[in-house]
């Protein structure tokens, strides 16, 4: 019976600790995959402190963490101490009051803190952007709070309360009392409730996410709409040391609550005390180190980056910029701009240096859904948007772009034909392309047999029941299988709708799972062999896995997306904006970006900038009659949606 | 004596609609040594409490130097307290506790340096300097506390039962240290304890309360000889409390008999309470007492015994160095300066009776053998 509870408590620690071991291995691994060691490297960390976009997101989140954390101590140990003096039917009502957001969902939480301050900022103050670095700050603090009284209550408690009348009886008044005496005997519940608080603000994703606004994101929030590309290795360095910092932290709130217990069972011999309090120092100035050393990277990083010449990347003549600075806010999709990480041109540093008075406040997103209600949900200032083609054509249809000045947009004239007169802006008026991108099938060439890549049907293939995934959105499953039928991606009839859930029910046994950005992982490792995904993306894999081929459906059809740049209604700066969007839009620049981001470029005469492999990829560039029967996406009534999705969710959870 | 010092006019305190004092009026002389003595919950720390300035009262004033003061903080005034648990600071050690006050104070250094050390002389701890509070005894620890207000050079000093932590040897010991503080330094002492030998073998004045109200004000030796009421006559020592009728001055009967007595002044046939002292009774052959009466129960108390004698249904309690067995027939003499008499009182037929082993009795015994030693 002993062995057993043993057994089981060291299996609970495994199981525990099991996901960080595996994050610190791979964050010591010279290969991208998880799942192979391939040797001990610390390059990884070498490379974060070269990203100067991750330490500054990095900064940020200390940032606010220590901000916040400082102002709740400093309010939660204020109200602890006012609540201790109620009398006890108040003090249980207010503690209670004081439990409740803790215990409240971050996403209650999130949303209707979110709803206050754009009704405060945009109702009652009249500002546009609401929600800023204080409307963050002033929530961190908010969910802050209720863990450092918490945390200083029972310190309050145990406290024996004539030490106060012996303090005020010495001549101190009941201010100098408190810092003379309470805080003291408190000083280990605020330490705790510090960090409790510290690390709460630090890994806070939820309630961070409904309430920053585009001028400045914490990590986890940006960390979560990484979609466009894998999450890089330095990532996984980064990781270790907030864990280690945390894990840090941790220790030394146990070891000051140990002390704390210690001192009070008195006789227990102030040996052990005092090397508790050893271990204390050791941990302070351990963490300490750490987040110097952090700092002191994040500095040189920031110093290291030398800003790119811009004369050297354009081809075009740039128009004048402003002559009062000003700031545009940039809202794009996670990882959709080639930030001057591996050897790429960091586009946004040579926006502002070829126009200095323009400052490009940078933010992400992880779906067109998020996009648009941040945008419907008002409190934010963005200037430029990058949607798809479905999200374009409802957001005019709401009123929600503005029109272009095509005067300001001289390299408009670079955009292929094929991408003008699109479906979702037929008369060129909202829009411009930033890159475009097919729907295929990826295979492994090890295991498929290249007689059965006929079409869609592969995805129905019995021969590779459980090697097989597929799209986890609705719109690109009933997608596919509308293009194997010969059925209109945009239809709104119910009858072939219908056919084509039973279609996707049908097919439910030969799967291994749904998937979306996981598919990087399970396709390179060759977990599964088949897959439907975007172009650019099996790029991004073949790089890892050369076995991996991609097959275009010509025949039956396939989904040609178009990403395109936009300025919504809401946005202060237009002009700049759109000289912005000119900005991507030249050959050079577009070329230099494409190369990152993996995607490809509307832009014919970008291509004599790009390698010269993938300038002729096929894959990348197919030829203009293996198109004729790609279509993009509509945008679908509210009411097919509802129907799409609600099919959707039936098909993904029958058994 | 003295000038008076503090007065306490008509003080009133309420909690929750509770009366825990009731028109206390007190005054206290400087250089005394006043104890409030009596029961758990009679007031007497609440009473402390207001003078020190951590309570204010729902009525009444509280004068010092005859200026009203009910509404100067704690931290004005002229007095410091010596708490129940000490209340010693425990993140400062022995010096940094005692130099407390006068740190708050803004006393130079070096004079602040002069006077802890010299404190540290008179309660006896120097070389504890920087001794961990934690690390010292309870008896240490009541020292240092003591130390702490006193160095403050305060008017007067509020004790909250200051050794009712400590074993009894360590008592007995502090009882004459703080009597030959008091005295050495010449501060009112205010003293709060509900033992009352320690009250009568250090106060200069005794103030015995109960139910928030003060029973008796006098010297301990007043108090002792002369009780007011059944409540003090049973509190202060141990009495056997009989219904009487004073007959006329010197003349009291009860038990069916008249004794000769030496007090006077009552109405003529006024019910009174008689209050016969356990250690006053002479116990004679049964042919020469003016009462009989039969042993229930000796218990041996080392330097007495506790004699539970019957007469006439009623019990007393006899200390007597003489040993008498159970069911022994004996007599009692009663000389007239052994008989009090006392107005009839609320507390009237509630005391005096040792009818039955009580715990109060057990509790009276323990601190008659206080006494004893």
């Amino acid at each position: 019976m002993k062995r057993a509870n043993r057994l089981i408590t060291i299996l609970i620690f495994i199981f525990l600790y099991i996901p960080m071991a595996v994050l610190i291995v791979a964050s010591f691994n010279t290969g991208k995959d998880i799942a192979h060691f391939e040797s001990f490297t610390w390059n990884r960390y070498i490379e974060l402190f070269q990203d100067d976009g991750l330490l500054n997101l990095l900064a940020n989140s200390l940032i606010v963490a220590v901000l916040s954390t400082s102002i709740a101590t400093v309010f939660g140990t204020v109200a602890a101490v006012g609540i201790h003096n109620l009398k006890p039917r108040m003090r249980k009502i207010a503690m209670t009051l004081t439990n409740i957001p803790m215990t409240n969902p971050d996403i209650v939480t999130g949303v209707s803190l979110s709803l206050l301050f754009v009704f405060v900022g945009t109702r009652m103050l009249g500002q546009r952007d609401s929600l800023t670095f204080w409307t963050l700050l002033i929530a961190h603090i908010t969910f802050s709070l209720p863990y450092v009284v918490l945390n200083v209550m029972p310190k309050l408690h145990q406290m024996d309360n004539s030490l106060v009348d012996a303090a005020m009886d010495l001549g101190c008044t009941p201010m100098q009392s408190f810092f003379k005496v309470t805080i003291h005997e408190i000083m280990p519940g605020i330490v705790t409730g510090a960090i409790m608080a510290f690390t709460m603000s630090l890994d806070d994703f939820v309630i961070s996410y409904f309430v920053s606004g585009l001028d400045f994101t914490t990590l986890p929030v940006e960390i979560y709409s990484y979609t466009k590309k894998p999450i890089q290795p330095k990532v996984y360095a980064m990781f270790t040391l907030m864990f280690l910092l945390i894990f840090l932290l941790m220790v030394i709130s146990n070891l000051l609550q140990l002390g704390g217990e210690q001192r009070k069972t008195r006789s227990r011999g102030a040996a052990s005390e005092r090397s508790a309090g050893r271990i204390v120092k050791i941990a302070v100035a351990g963490a300490a180190a750490l987040a110097i050393v952090v700092g002191c990277a994040i500095f040189i990083g920031n110093n290291g980056a030398e800003p790119p010449v811009v004369s050297e990347y354009t081809m075009t003549e740039l128009p004048a910029g402003p002559e009062e600075s000003v700031t545009i806010n940039v809202y794009n999709w996670g990882q959709y701009i080639a930030d001057g990480s591996d050897d790429s041109l960091d586009i946004i540093a040579a926006f502002e240096e070829a126009y200095p008075n323009i400052k490009v406040n940078y933010s992400t997103y992880d779906s067109n859904e998020i996009m648009y209600s941040k945008l419907a949900n008002g409190g934010i200032t963005v200037d430029v948007i990058i949607p798809s083609d479905y999200m374009i054509a409802r957001l005019i249809s709401e009123n929600m772009l503005l029109e272009l000045n095509f005067d300001n947009i001289p390299n408009y004239q670079y955009i292929d034909e094929t991408f003008r007169n699109t479906s979702f802006d037929p008369e060129n008026k909202y829009s411009v392309p930033y890159t475009w991108g097919t729907v295929g099938i990826i295979y492994n060439s090890k295991y498929v047999d290249e007689a059965d890549v006929t079409g869609w049907e592969l995805l129905w293939n019995e021969k590779y029941t459980d090697k097989i995934l597929m799209f986890g959105n609705s719109r690109d499953a009933f997608g596919i299988t509308q293009y194997m039928l010969g059925y209109d991606v945009n239809t709104t009839d119910e009858g072939e709708l219908t056919e084509c859930a039973q279609y996707l029910m049908e097919q439910k046994p030969v799967l291994q799972q749904y998937v979306m950005d996981e598919i990087f992982g399970i396709m390179q490792n060759e977990e599964a062999w088949i897959a439907p995904y975007y172009a650019g993306d099996y790029l991004t894999m073949a790089e890892e896995n050369p076995a991996l081929s991609f097959y275009l459906p010509e025949h039956q059809g396939f989904n040609l997306f178009i990403d395109s740049i936009c300025i919504p209604s809401c946005a202060k700066e237009k002009e700049a904006a759109e000289l912005f969007i000119n900005f991507l839009c030249d050959p050079k620049i577009s070329a230099a970006n494409m190369e990152w981001v993996c995607y490809s470029t509307p832009i014919s005469e970008a291509k004599q900038f790009l390698d010269p492999e993938v300038a002729e990829s096929e894959i990348s560039y197919p030829a203009a009659e293996k198109l004729i029967k790609a279509s993009s996406y509509a945008f679908l009534n509210p009411e097919t949606t509802r129907t799409v999705e609600a099919m959707f969710m039936e098909v993904r959870n029958s058994r | 004596m003295s000038k008076e010092l503090i007065r306490l006019q008509n003080l009133t305190m309420e909690f929750d609609g509770e009366r825990i004092l009731d028109g206390i009026n007190l005054y206290i002389n400087d250089h005394e040594f006043l104890t409030l003595l009596g029961p758990s919950g009679c007031g007497k720390s609440t009473t402390l409490r207001i003078i020190g300035g951590f309570l204010t009262p729902t009525d009444g004033n509280v004068l010092f130097d005859g200026e009203r003061i009910n509404d100067v903080p704690a931290y004005r005034r002229q007095i410091n307290t010596v708490f129940q648990r000490y209340a010693l600071f425990p993140h400062l050690d022995v010096y940094d506790n005692i130099a407390f006050g006068l740190r708050v104070a803004k006393v130079p250094k070096d004079e602040i340096h002069e006077r802890v050390t010299r404190m540290l002389e008179v309660v006896s701890l120097r070389g504890y300097e920087n001794r961990k509070i934690n690390a010292l005894s309870g008896g240490q620890q009541q020292r240092v506390a003591i130390a702490r207000a006193l160095v403050n050079e305060p008017k007067v000093l509020l004790l909250d039962e200051p050794l009712g932590a400590l074993d009894l040897r360590l008592r007995k010991d502090m009882q004459n240290e703080l009597k030959r503080i008091q005295q050495a330094t010449g501060i009112t002492f205010i003293y709060v304890t509900h033992d009352q030998e320690e009250a009568l073998s250090m106060s200069d004045t005794i103030v015995v309360m109960n139910k928030g109200r003060i029973q008796q004000i006098g010297k301990p030796e007043d108090i002792y000889n002369e009780p007011k009421n059944a409540f003090v006559a049973d509190f202060i020592g141990e009495s056997n409390i009989l219904d009487g009728v004073m007959l006329s001055d010197y003349r009291v009967r009860f038990f069916g008999k008249t004794f000769p007595c030496v007090d006077k002044g009552f109405e003529p046939s006024e019910p009174v309470d008689v209050v016969i002292r356990p250690e006053d009774i002479d116990i004679v052959p049964p042919a020469e007492g003016s009462l009989t009466g039969t042993v229930a129960s000796v218990t041996f108390k080392g330097l007495n015994y506790d004699i539970i004698v019957e007469v006439k249904g009623f019990k007393w309690l006899i200390q007597t160095t003489d040993f008498h067995p159970v069911g022994a027939v004996i007599g009692i003499r009663l000389n007239p300066e052994d008989i009090h008499i006392m107005h009839k009182s609320e507390y009237s037929g509630q005391f005096g009776d040792y009818s039955s082993y009580s715990a109060e009795y057990d509790e009276l015994t323990e601190d008659a053998g206080d006494e004893e030693e």
